[in-house]
């Protein structure tokens, strides 16, 4: 077996939040401020411990390190910054974590903050820079047709697959119906009420085949993170989450952010893609198999992303998701809990980071009524290929 | 013509070709004169094999829907009183995929594997943007 130097020798120390909602009064950096300080006293260390920023900020503040830095009265010596976007999740909690192995920094504190509600006309719309940038944004924008928000990209993937593969609307509600479902045992949860079948084909159709609850919340909040070395998380107050194994978000031709490989989105080529060894090299840092895997976590910002994470690390075959998410199996006390506070489609929108944070508090069995009994290997991992498995 | 309130697509040194023939209702294409293949969005280089050499040459005009949606929420005002309307990805004859929409039939006939021709909106002075038909209403 090939030797991975970095398996184990990084772990989430420390853990805080905001209070997640709309329209909250606090701005984004003091949403930031309140998450930092509550990660720090999780993590029994002071601010004056923080050496590293891993920052993935989001609407509508941008990217400046220096300004979070400043703000917090921080004295850094290592940086990594990204915005927002599900596809920088990874990056942020990979970077950090090589940054303490390769001793960079001591403790990075790895920050989103989100005021989505503030300026919520923007996303989407003439604003929206990213969407209406030259050749259109990540996702398939394509702002002359009118294509100018995420979503849009979201909804060219579901619908080829539902064309290919038979899948319906029907099939995909199980996606936000399971996740509401964990909300509702999340006391941070936005969203308080049971979503059901017929309610979600009721809900008005935002961009075909998407409906209402198949597009994720519009939230405020932040989320904090505090990555250490594996030594020093072991001195500290709580019991150390481990990054164990990683690898990074894939791109070419062959891949479209919001669809499987080789679906035919953009100009990825047509093929049924199923997982190789390259696609897996997660659980094989790891020291683990897919099957160790006790709770998975993505980024669920649309429903179908869900079903796209599923047949990417082969949980099932190509085609196969929207069939194998039936009957409560990624629902609570399922076969393989998925986003277990929620996520984006009924928690909120922190950027991921929410089901980050979800992950620490399963590792640590203090879960509450949606512990996932003896969680050992639970794993991060998205529809375009990166994954971060933790264990504890 | 100048109040075209929509955005247009920003042209750049590897995309003007492309629009100057939309504006003359030709649809051409980036072809490598290495390995033969056609590519789109048109970029610096052949994505295939890296060549520089590049060649436009007319495309037939003609492709099949690979996959569709119909947007049904006003993100953007200018598109408001379009809602709802569609926008479609073509897989041209020649293999690459263009973001376009279709005119000329009601939303409720889009399909994935729908044959298209393509038709020239003058939208503003300054570009033309390539949309499609169905084959058998051109």
């Amino acid at each position: 077996m090939a030797a991975f130097p970095i398996r184990d020798q990084a772990a989430i120390a420390g853990i805080g939040q905001s209070e997640y909602g709309r329209f909250l009064p606090d701005s984004q950096l003091k949403l930031g401020a309140k998450a930092l300080k509550a990660a720090l006293d999780d993590a029994g260390l002071t601010r004056a411990d923080v050496d590293g920023l891993s920052i993935h900020l989001g609407w509508p503040l941008g990217v400046d390190y220096d300004r979070v830095a400043e703000s917090y009265g921080l004295d850094v010596r290592w940086v990594s910054q990204t915005w927002l976007h599900g596809r920088f999740v990874t990056s942020a909690i990979q970077q950090a974590a090589m940054a303490v192995a390769c001793g960079l920094a001591n403790v990075v504190a790895c920050v989103t903050a989100i005021s989505f509600t503030r300026e919520r006309q923007i996303l989407g719309g003439p604003g929206d820079a990213e969407g209406t940038r030259e050749d259109g944004g990540t996702h398939g924008e394509s702002p002359p047709y009118g294509l100018t928000a995420p979503a849009g990209g979201a909804a060219l993937g579901m619908q080829r697959y539902m064309a290919l593969y038979g899948a319906t609307s029907r099939e995909l509600a199980a996606v936000p119906i399971a996740f509401r479902q964990h909300a509702l045992k999340s006391p941070h949860a936005v969203m308080k009420e049971p979503l059901t079948l017929e309610s979600h084909q009721s809900a008005r159709m935002v961009v075909d085949p998407l409906r209402l609850y198949d597009c994720c919340l519009i939230t405020d909040g932040a989320a904090v993170a505090l990555v250490t070395s594996a030594e020093r998380a072991r001195d500290l107050k709580q019991r150390p989450v481990y990054v164990s194994g990683m690898q990074g978000l894939r791109s070419g031709r062959d891949e479209f952010i919001f669809a499987p490989r080789n679906l035919g989105i953009n100009q990825q080529p047509v093929a049924r893609w199923r997982p190789g060894e390259r696609d897996l090299l997660a659980y094989r840092m790891a020291g683990i198999e897919r099957k160790d895997i006790n709770g998975l976590y993505t980024y669920d910002a649309f429903s179908p992303l869900v079903l796209f994470t599923l047949e990417r690390f082969g949980f099932c075959g190509p085609g196969e998701a929207a069939k194998w998410v039936q009957n409560g199996r990624i629902g609570p006390g399922g076969e393989l809990p998925m986003n277990t506070s929620g996520g984006l489609l009924s928690e909120a929108h922190v950027g991921g980071w929410n089901s980050i944070l979800e992950i620490v508090r399963q590792l640590r069995g203090a879960a509450g009524e949606r512990q996932i009994p003896n969680a050992r290997h639970l794993q991060w991992g998205t529809a375009w290929g990166d994954a971060v498995v933790f264990r504890n | 013509m100048s109040e075209y309130a929509k955005p247009l697509p920003r042209i750049t040194p590897d995309t003007q070709p492309f629009w100057d023939a939309l504006r003359e209702r030709r649809l051409i294409l980036p072809f490598c004169a290495e390995c033969g293949r056609a590519h789109l969005p048109p970029g610096p280089v052949c994505p295939f094999c890296f060549s520089d050499r590049l060649a436009w040459r007319p495309a037939a005009g003609t492709g099949t829907i690979s996959t569709w949606t119909v947007v049904h929420k006003a993100w953007f005002p200018a598109f408001a009183d379009d809602v709802p309307y569609n926008v479609v990805q073509v897989e041209l004859d020649e293999g690459p995929r263009l973001t376009a929409s279709v005119v000329g039939m009601p939303n409720e006939r889009l399909a994935v594997g729908l044959r298209v021709v393509i038709d020239f909106d003058h939208a503003a002075a300054e570009v033309t943007l390539p949309r499609f038909r169905p084959v058998e209403a051109a």
